[in-house]
């Protein structure tokens, strides 16, 4: 007849008051331990919304790199005659420019770098236009060469000069077979599909353009291009067979940084007020607000989860002060009810630690069953216990993760009770059973025998 | 035999109720010896219960000495009264306080064990001394469970469970039947006789306090008078 059996006997005496008090603690020991693991979980379900947000971040940067500092420049259109393809008439074109004649761009310090880009209108030699219907439509249009600076110093800093119909994507993923241009390439194209069709190329034939062959590399996407008659080559290349050798339609430039496009935009219009200066306003606009989007939906992210964990920690703290509250409250009930049994035992010369004891280990014996009860409830209703107990973080939490697609995507919270929250959840379990039963316990050890015989 | 087991000089004790003292022992002297079968009687209120928890380190003094198997008990501290009243007393209530999640051999063992006595040990003992007060068949039977008298036998074999030096009984029979008065107190004495157990017995029952061999009067916290019986009990 051991101190725990006698505790036993004690709880089972009051079996209702056992059960009811078991249930309430119980089922507090159940939201202490479904809580960190929904906190675990809902961080989980943030961190993929993080990554999808730092994802976002990230491209809006390269985006930002690659297209916003660019800055086109073109001399003004002007009424020319026997201008370039235009045989026997005045039109009003853009001239090409003398490359050399911009050297000196290269001096104004914001300037990463100056692209020459020739870009040339072939029209058809019988009909003016070119008119192929390819897949159902109709394209009627003049063939456009675009001749490149296939230097590996470029197309490696500035990866978006390379044939792509689509800024949004990144350059060469619009290919649809073969490949794109690459650093010294001669004496090759990539072709509009439109193009191929029209020429019935594919990849790896060869083409007579101009009077002069090449062979076909890659075939680029329809996609969004307004220009269905696409050959796409090296700049000398295209410079030799439209005759235009030194000249380039465009020059592209690249400021180092975002921030230095106005300072670029002004001094070359300063230097050279002959040229017309176009930035990708709207664009630095658009990335620059799109960088900023996601960076406000991290910080919301971020505050969501961070108040999700304050919630919780204030549940816990709730639910902790309650339990312990609730276990001091019975057994001081319990101490009061039992005196006279605490003077008999004492009377029968039980020392005031025995008594302590016995107390202690009762508080301590139900909190742990409780713990137990708590743990299994636990187990099994940890996902609804923290979803009813938590805000819910709608898309930027745990039900919904949105997608770079736009999509949202329910995302279930994956509540797991790992054998060490069972551990801890024990652990707590006796610890608010000790701090729960150690003031009544006290106050039992400390009854005078003679008062607790008195008592009725 | 005539060694005395309690002995006890001017003892006084003083309670404070508010602003009013009340003394219900005013310098009391009493002298106890081994085997010795003693009644205290006298009015309410007279201290007879305010003795008995002093002699039995329930309370303690204000003043005087109280001397139990020649130790001076008056000014130990909790932690040693404890050990005297395991040891040295063995406690009967009126209301039998006996431990209702304890069938009656527990209760009885429940003395030993706190006295740090081996399982085997305390359990045949206890068993013999159930069979003593004549409750043997009855030892599984929780205190719900048995009659009043029945509860009292268990208080008794408790009481002795530790070989005490002395048993003090507060008025162990003002809680039962005439029948059961009878037979409890008939043990006690048969306890006294046979095992030569020393027993202060607190009443206000004259027929029961005719078992005893001394009969002590206590009137406004002094004893008065006494009555000395014959050997078998009777006066």
């Amino acid at each position: 007849m051991g101190i725990l059996t006698r505790a036993i006997r004690n709880i089972s005496r009051r079996k209702a008051r056992a059960l009811l008090l078991i249930v309430v603690l119980s089922l507090a020991l159940a939201i202490i331990i479904s809580l960190p693991p929904t906190i675990i979980a809902n961080q989980q379900g943030n961190q993929e919304i993080i990554n999808e947000i730092l994802r976002g971040i990230q491209e809006s940067s390269e985006s930002l790199n690659l297209t916003a500092t660019q800055i086109d420049c073109k001399l003004g259109l002007q009424f020319l005659y026997n201008q370039g393809p235009y045989k026997n008439v005045t039109m009003m074109v853009t001239p090409f420019l003398n490359i050399s004649d911009y050297a000196n761009l290269t001096s104004i310090p914001e300037i990463a770098d100056v692209i020459p880009i020739l870009s040339y209108w072939l029209p058809d030699e019988e009909n003016y236009y070119f008119n192929v219907t390819y897949n159902g439509y109709t394209y009627v249009d003049f063939m456009y060469i675009e001749g490149i600076p296939l230097e590996a110093s470029y197309i490696e800093r500035f990866p978006s000069i390379l044939p792509t119909n689509d800024w949004t994507l990144t350059a060469g993923e619009n290919i649809t077979a073969g490949r794109n241009l690459e650093a010294g390439d001669h004496g090759v194209v990539v072709l509009t599909e439109v193009a191929a069709y029209y020429f019935n190329a594919s990849v790896g034939d060869t083409i007579n353009l101009l009077e002069h062959n090449f062979t076909v590399v890659g075939i680029q996407g329809v996609g969004r291009s307004t220009l269905p008659f696409a050959v796409y080559m090296n700049l000398e290349d295209a410079q030799t067979i439209t005759n235009t050798t030194g000249q380039a339609l465009k020059l592209v430039v690249f400021a180092d940084n975002v921030e230095n496009v106005d300072t670029v935009e002004n001094k070359i219009k300063e230097q050279y007020p002959e040229l017309e200066v176009q930035t990708n306003k709207a664009m630095i606009n658009a990335a620059l607000e799109n960088k900023e989007y996601w960076e406000k939906k991290l910080q919301n992210t971020q505050a969501s989860l961070d108040n999700l964990k304050n919630t919780a920690i204030m549940q816990i703290g709730i639910v902790v002060a309650a339990q312990v509250a609730i276990i001091l409250l019975i057994m001081l009930y319990s101490v009061r009810e039992r005196t006279r049994e605490i003077g008999t035992l004492k009377a029968m010369g039980a020392s005031n630690k025995m008594i302590l004891g016995q107390f202690m280990l009762e508080g301590t014996l139900l909190s742990f069953i409780a713990g137990v009860v708590g743990i299994a409830i636990g187990t099994v209703g940890a996902s609804t216990l923290g979803n009813l107990l938590l805000p819910r973080l709608h898309r930027y939490g745990v039900d919904y993760i949105v997608t770079a697609e736009g999509q949202e995507v329910a995302v279930p919270l994956a509540i797991t009770i790992t054998p060490e929250l069972i551990l801890a959840g024990l652990g707590i379990a006796v610890l608010l059973g000790v701090l729960g039963s150690l003031y009544p316990a006290w106050r039992a050890a400390k009854i005078r025998p003679a008062e607790a015989m008195r008592h009725e | 035999m005539n060694e005395p087991v309690l002995k006890i000089e001017n003892l006084t004790k003083t309670f404070t109720l508010g602003k009013r003292k009340i003394q219900p022992l005013t310098g009391l002297d009493l002298e106890v010896k081994r085997g010795e079968f003693t009644a205290i009687m006298g009015p309410s209120g007279s201290g007879k219960t305010t003795l008995l928890n002093l002699i039995g380190c329930l309370d303690k003094p204000t003043d005087g000495k109280i001397v139990i198997d020649n130790m001076d008990i008056a000014r130990l501290p909790e932690s040693q009264l404890c050990k005297i009243r395991r040891d040295k007393i063995g406690f009967i209530f009126q209301n039998f306080n006996l431990l209702p999640y304890l069938n009656a051999r527990e209760n009885v063992e429940l003395a030993m064990e706190l006295a740090g006595k081996f399982k085997e040990q305390r359990k045949q003992r206890a068993k013999d001394l159930l069979a003593t007060v004549g409750l043997s068949g009855r030892e599984q039977h929780r205190p719900q469970h048995l009659s009043q008298g029945e509860q009292q036998r268990v208080a008794i074999a408790r009481a002795l469970a530790n070989d005490p030096a002395i048993i003090l009984a507060d008025e162990p029979t003002g809680n039962l039947d005439a029948a059961n008065k009878q037979e409890i107190v008939k043990l006690l004495a048969e306890l006294n006789q046979k095992q030569g157990a020393t027993i202060l017995m607190v009443t206000h029952d004259e027929k029961v306090a005719a078992h005893t061999r001394r009969m002590l009067f206590l009137k406004d916290g002094k004893i008065i008078d006494e009555k000395q019986g014959s050997k078998n009990g009777s006066f």
